[in-house]
């Protein structure tokens, strides 16, 4: 035990702090060792594959409705919407993974630490994002694969898709990361995520064309930012490049981004 | 280097309607252990994250290492190393994941970072455990961790919430002998404990907090002095003895008071144990036991907080 004693020992480990960079670096490889978990793939990649199933089956025969564009498979159509509503779900759960870890206190020494805590979001972003681009390729593979997903945009207009469904999602992974932040509860969060999400969703242009919603609904539909995402991901796969749906969306969610980001840093410092 | 390595003048800290720190003056000397002593929601916890920098104060100022721990928040960070109540190890992550990742955190290269966490280990005896997920550690062994992980970036000063809480009576002796050890390296050690006997041990000054204020300090013997309460007790050989010891003793000047066959009398010096002795031999009174007893910080304690409205 004396040589605890010794500060000339053989390591030295002077606490200058790191840069960020190297920060960032060893922070989302703590996070992202969590993805060696087997089980924890299996089942993240489950949910999303269970959603398109169902949506690309039960709503099938949307495809038959007058307000349907012409000539487009429903699993074409659903597919890039499916992108963004799973992307903006996993953006929910990272709000709840980080509640979990400031609740047990699995950050709490770095507050004490010369590090900036922005670095530990970002690690946890990072995290969430490649978690969810491996959740959403699994969907494209299983759609092309199972459901005969062949949309006109082919592989190109799909990886715009893709791109947007991810953009999307860590705008609101940053506004839910945000929330956990200042809350601190993964139950509430879960609710207050169910509450802002599931309605997002679905009131939305993401299963049915707005045309085919009740008038009231349709009025929220046309103002839910995550319709001009849908849309864009949408355009995009079908060869049908909607410009403005695409930069409207990505707008926002560089803004969520800084906005919320910058929110988050502020609450994470709170012990 | 300043000589105090905590100076701490009249903290508030307020949330709301509620004052947790109440102008607590805290003043630790380089190399020293320093003990805060109070129950649940007495401050301590409150005046280790102000002095971590976790806090802002909402009065008063506190320097550690010779930084303000507002303005100099980042120099402050760079030189203490903080133990909490709970153990903030990565349950994911092996013993040696967790410190190098700290120590990588701390600016160290791989190699720098692998050689301190191996020696941390060596320390700690969790060289066996070092490529087990923290997981499944005991709670003694998730302590050490916990600690050696404070110690990564060698710290000068060195913040222990309640160390011991929780631990088997073994691991808690194992837990001082660390703290006795980095005392003897030079470190500075503040620990917060509702264990009087730890304080007693450990600490060479010691504060005591209730409702957010510092009811006493000083050195342990200086706040067994203030309370000055020795007492002598003898335990008589013969019950028929009692009523004779009594009238005794007060005659000696003391007020004895009796339970069963022993008697006690609190007494204002050492010298106090041979007048009795001398008083029950001249009376012909035999006791199967004597003794002289000093106050405990648990008499400390109680006084110093049980006289507060």
């Amino acid at each position: 035990m004396t040589a605890l004693a010794t500060k000339s020992s053989a390591a030295r480990v002077r606490p200058t702090g790191s840069g960020v960079l190297t920060q960032v670096q060893v922070l989302t490889g703590r996070a992202l060792r969590r993805l060696r978990d087997p089980r924890m793939i299996v089942l993240s990649m489950l949910q999303p594959l269970i959603m398109l199933t169902l949506f690309s089956q039960v709503f099938r025969s949307i495809a038959n409705s007058p307000g349907f564009p012409a000539g487009v498979s429903y699993i074409d159509y659903v597919l890039p919407a499916i992108l963004v509503t799973t992307a903006s779900q996993a953006a929910m759960w990272s709000g709840a993974g980080l509640a979990t870890d400031l609740r047990n206190g699995a950050l709490a020494r770095f507050r004490t630490l010369p590090i900036s805590m922005a670095s530990v979001l970002v690690g946890r972003s990072v995290f969430d994002l490649v978690r969810s681009a491996t959740q959403l390729i699994v969907l494209l593979v299983a759609g092309a694969m199972l459901f005969g997903y062949a949309p006109t945009g082919g592989v190109p207009g799909t990886a715009l898709a893709l791109l947007i469904g991810l953009a999307v999602g860590t705008g609101l992974s940053w506004v839910f990361i945000a929330l956990a932040c200042w809350m601190r509860n993964v139950e509430l969060m879960q609710m207050v995520g169910f509450v802002v999400i599931f309605p997002l969703m679905f009131a939305s242009s993401a299963f049915v064309p707005i045309a085919e919603l009740p008038s009231w609904m349709r009025l929220i539909a046309i103002i839910n930012p995550l319709s001009y995402a849908i849309d864009a991901a949408r355009g995009w796969a079908l060869a049908q490049p909607a410009w403005g749906a695409t930069i409207g969306a990505l707008l926002t969610a560089a803004a969520l981004t800084v906005v919320a980001g910058a929110i988050a840093s502020r609450g994470v410092r709170r012990p | 280097m300043s000589e105090l390595m905590i100076d701490a003048v009249e903290v508030r800290k307020t949330f709301g309607d509620v004052t947790a720190l109440d102008g607590v003056s805290v003043a630790v000397p380089t190399g020293t252990v320093h003990g805060l002593l109070g129950h649940n929601g007495a401050g301590k916890t409150t005046l280790v994250n102000v002095l971590t920098t976790l806090f802002a104060p909402t009065g008063g100022s506190a320097a550690v290492a010779g930084f303000d721990v507002v303005r100099d928040a980042a120099e402050v960070r760079r030189r203490i190393g903080v133990t909490g109540q709970f153990a903030s190890v990565d349950e994911d992550l092996t013993g040696t994941q967790n410190l190098v990742l700290l120590g990588r955190l701390l600016g160290a290269g791989r190699r720098e970072a692998s050689q301190r966490a191996v020696e941390l280990l060596e320390l700690f005896g969790l060289t066996e455990a070092a490529d087990r997920p923290a997981q499944g550690y005991s709670g003694g062994m998730r302590r050490k961790l916990d600690l050696a992980s404070s110690l990564v970036g060698r710290p000068d000063v060195v913040f222990l919430d309640e160390p011991t809480t929780g631990l088997d009576p073994e691991s808690r002796l194992g837990m001082w002998d660390v703290v006795l050890n980095l005392v003897a390296g030079g470190t500075t050690v503040l620990l917060t404990t509702q264990y009087l006997d730890e304080a007693d041990r450990l600490a060479d000054t010691i504060t005591v907090l209730a409702e957010g204020e510092v009811v006493a300090a000083g050195t342990a013997a200086e706040l067994k002095d203030r309370v000055g309460r020795r007492t002598v007790s003898a335990t008589l050989a013969d019950a028929a003895d009692i009523v004779p010891a009594l009238d005794t003793l007060r005659r000696a000047g003391l007020e004895p008071l009796q339970s069963g066959r022993t008697l006690t009398a609190a007494v204002g010096s050492s010298r106090a144990l041979a007048v009795v002795v001398r008083a029950l031999d001249d009376a012909g009174i035999e006791a199967d036991e004597l003794g002289l007893h000093e106050p405990t910080l648990d008499d400390v304690y109680l006084t110093l907080t049980g006289a507060r409205p």
